[in-house]
């Protein structure tokens, strides 16, 4: 009985401008959980525009409108049964994608969005949320409901700038711990006029993670529908995930300790070890 | 140019009060003053009047309108009322009145309203625009900004910009202004506003431009009510002849209210080769809901690269709609433009950028001399 009162770590990427890289990071960050073995659920909570589903391909059978309505009205019914699995040889996760039509998205309940991550919570070890970039009542309360809240942003140019510092002046009237907001930045060697120090400074603290720009990599496993870390991507992004997610963990990245999505040599004989590991502990 | 004014006032300390006003002031002169408007009208010839304040706080204010306008055919008539009401409002102005002047009012007050009116005149057929994003990061900001420019430029009109962007405007940024006043204040006296009033809350980027700046913080966003939003919307119609509304990215009852004021709604997407044109789509299906979606939605890409006609025929193959405009990237120019407070048109007016948005103002002015899209 008491197992299944243990609540598993609530993962919130927010940001205050979108196309950072939320849902690239989120659903990579899922596929690393779930290849090392844990019990992972990915929800899409950009109701409207959500691109999970689009960037796994998964064809949306049951969406979360669906899981809700099952919630609400069978509650007898096991929530892993309505869930949708995505799977990648032998590494698997379930997914709630977002709804497929736009007016179911915008008559979804926040509450109702709430409830389900306190449920989901008690049957995964790790519950990933994708939002969309604004303070809505549904962001305000995963914020809250979060164990860490990735605070993705971008330094391209200021107007993104100035709502990263609203957006991080405006987590800090919420009083959260310290150690619950990650401030990572994505794409940071991407080319700006802005020097991210200046950006540091401005927001009163250093950033927790710091992920390299690597558009070809990203575009290419958006396309393939097969997450870089899956798909035995050695490019820097791929690494420097592995990397932010051995941080959460609080475990080093192990190949060998995961599983392998084919046990064949074709797909993972590909894989080259590099030298981010010896990084790891300087 | 001297004005004339006539004073129809049925409120005896009013008519004293407005009297005051209008004697004090150097360059004006209160030609005749009525309490009586049928004597306003037997008489009123005799002075010559080219401005008539008339009294619109009486139940058969529509007809008396409509007797002033044929007995002074050359004189400007501004309704004045106790309270600024938009339909009310709108109704005077669509039975001729040029302006609406709420009352007691100052020199200042009056001075300005007339210079309004006299010269444009209350445009009630302003030309209002709504530019949505599916998903945020689309260049809208980019877009409307020198859309704004573009346009004030080229007709000499006033045009105006509201950041409903709620959370996080950026137009401020972008127009590097300092607002003394936003969105949110607003939206919270614009019930005892008028239009003249409200365009004080306006930061004025040149002659021809304002903008009405986002909240500061986020925590505001639920102090601007849709109602509210509503009534500034109707009320700038007045002051600008473009009149160009920033929403929030999606579907919420910002960018929904807003749209369905404006005449005319631009899907703004980004292209960022992930799922931007199935996201732009999906929200054109939405706005298949107005019976005339068709004239009322255009579809904006912005990053297109290639930026040619070739790229703008095939996204239109590709959603099954037409597309308005390509617009191309121009991250580094927009950017040290708008690090600089300075619109990307000004600083390279030759760019691919700004022939582009050009074009798009131009497609607005002509939408405009046809009649079409009027909000």
């Amino acid at each position: 009985m008491s197992e299944e009162n243990i609540s598993g770590v609530v993962i919130t990427f927010f940001s205050t401008a979108s196309s950072v890289g939320k849902t690239l990071i989120g659903v990579n960050m899922a596929s690393e959980l779930a290849r090392q073995g844990y019990r992972v659920c990915l929800v899409d909570y950009d109701l409207q525009f959500g691109d999970v589903a689009n960037y796994l391909h998964i064809q949306v059978e049951r969406s979360v409108k669906d899981v809700l309505e099952t919630m609400n009205s069978r509650p007898d019914v096991p929530l892993q049964d309505c869930l949708t699995q995505y799977r990648y040889g032998m590494i698997s996760f379930d997914v709630v994608p977002a709804p497929e039509f736009l007016d179911e998205a915008y008559n979804i309940s926040a509450d109702d969005c709430r409830r389900l991550i306190e449920k989901l919570r008690l049957l995964y070890d790790y519950v990933i949320i994708d939002t969309t970039s604004m303070f809505s009542v549904l962001n305000l309360a995963m914020l809250d409901l979060s164990t860490i809240v990735t605070f993705l942003g971008v330094v391209d140019f200021i107007p993104t700038i100035k709502n990263m510092k609203i957006g991080n002046d405006t987590l800090r009237t919420l009083n959260y711990d310290t150690n619950k907001i990650r401030l990572v930045l994505n794409r940071s060697d991407a080319k700006t006029r802005i020097s991210m120090e200046d950006v540091e400074q401005l927001l009163g603290g250093g950033f927790y993670h710091i992920l390299p720009n690597d558009f070809k990599a990203a575009s290419e496993s958006i396309v393939t529908g097969v997450p870089l870390v899956l798909g035995g991507s050695d490019s820097v992004l791929a690494t420097e995930i592995r990397k932010l997610i051995s941080r959460y963990t609080n475990r080093a990245y192990e190949e060998d300790a995961g599983l392998s999505a084919f046990d064949d040599e074709g797909e993972n004989g590909r894989r080259k070890s590099s030298g981010w590991f010896s990084k790891l502990f300087s | 140019m001297q004005y004339k004014i006539m004073l129809v006032e049925h409120n005896r300390l009013l008519l004293e009060q407005l009297s005051k006003v209008i004697e004090s002031a150097q360059d004006m002169e209160l030609a005749a003053r009525y309490q009586n408007s049928n004597d306003a009208l037997g008489q009123g010839r005799v002075f010559n009047p080219n401005i008539i304040l008339l009294d619109a706080d009486v139940d058969n204010a529509t007809e008396l309108l409509q007797e002033f306008i044929a007995s002074f055919p050359q004189a400007a008539i501004i309704c004045t009322g106790e309270k600024w009401q938009a339909d009310r409002t709108s109704h005077f102005i669509q039975s001729g009145a040029s302006g609406y002047l709420i009352k007691p009012f100052s020199y200042a007050n009056l001075k300005e309203a007339i210079r309004t009116y006299t010269t444009n005149g209350m445009e009630m057929d302003s030309q209002v625009m709504t530019f949505f994003s599916p998903k945020g990061k689309s260049g809208k900001t980019t877009l409307i900004a020198n859309l704004a420019m573009a346009l004030g430029r080229s007709t000499g009109e006033q045009v105006g910009i509201i950041d409903a962007d709620l959370q996080f405007g950026d137009m401020a940024v972008f127009f590097n202004l300092e607002p003394q006043s936003t969105i949110y204040e607003a939206a919270r006296d614009v019930s005892f506003l008028s239009p003249l009033e409200l365009r004080s809350y306006f930061t004025k980027v040149n002659d021809k431009v304002s903008v009405l700046c986002g909240t500061k913080t986020p925590s505001y966003i639920d102090k601007v009510s849709i109602p509210n939003l509503e009534t500034l919307i109707k009320m700038s119609k007045s002051l600008f002849k473009y009149l160009l509304i920033d929403v929030p990215a999606g579907f919420n009852p910002t960018s929904i209210a807003a749209a369905e004021m404006s005449g005319m709604t631009y899907v703004v997407s980004m292209l960022n080769g992930a799922y931007e044109v199935k996201h732009a789509q999906r929200a054109l299906e939405i706005f298949e809901a107005w019976e005339d979606y068709r004239q009322r939605v255009k579809v904006v890409f912005t990053r297109v690269v290639p930026c040619n006609q070739e790229s703008q025929r095939k996204m239109s193959e590709a959603i099954g709609y037409p597309v308005e405009a390509v617009v191309p990237n121009a991250y580094m120019v927009v950017s040290k433009a708008a690090d600089n407070g300075q619109m990307a048109l000004d600083l390279e007016p030759d760019s691919p950028l700004a022939r582009s948005i050009n074009y798009l103002a131009g497609r607005i002015i002509r939408q405009n001399d046809t009649g079409r899209g009027a909000g």
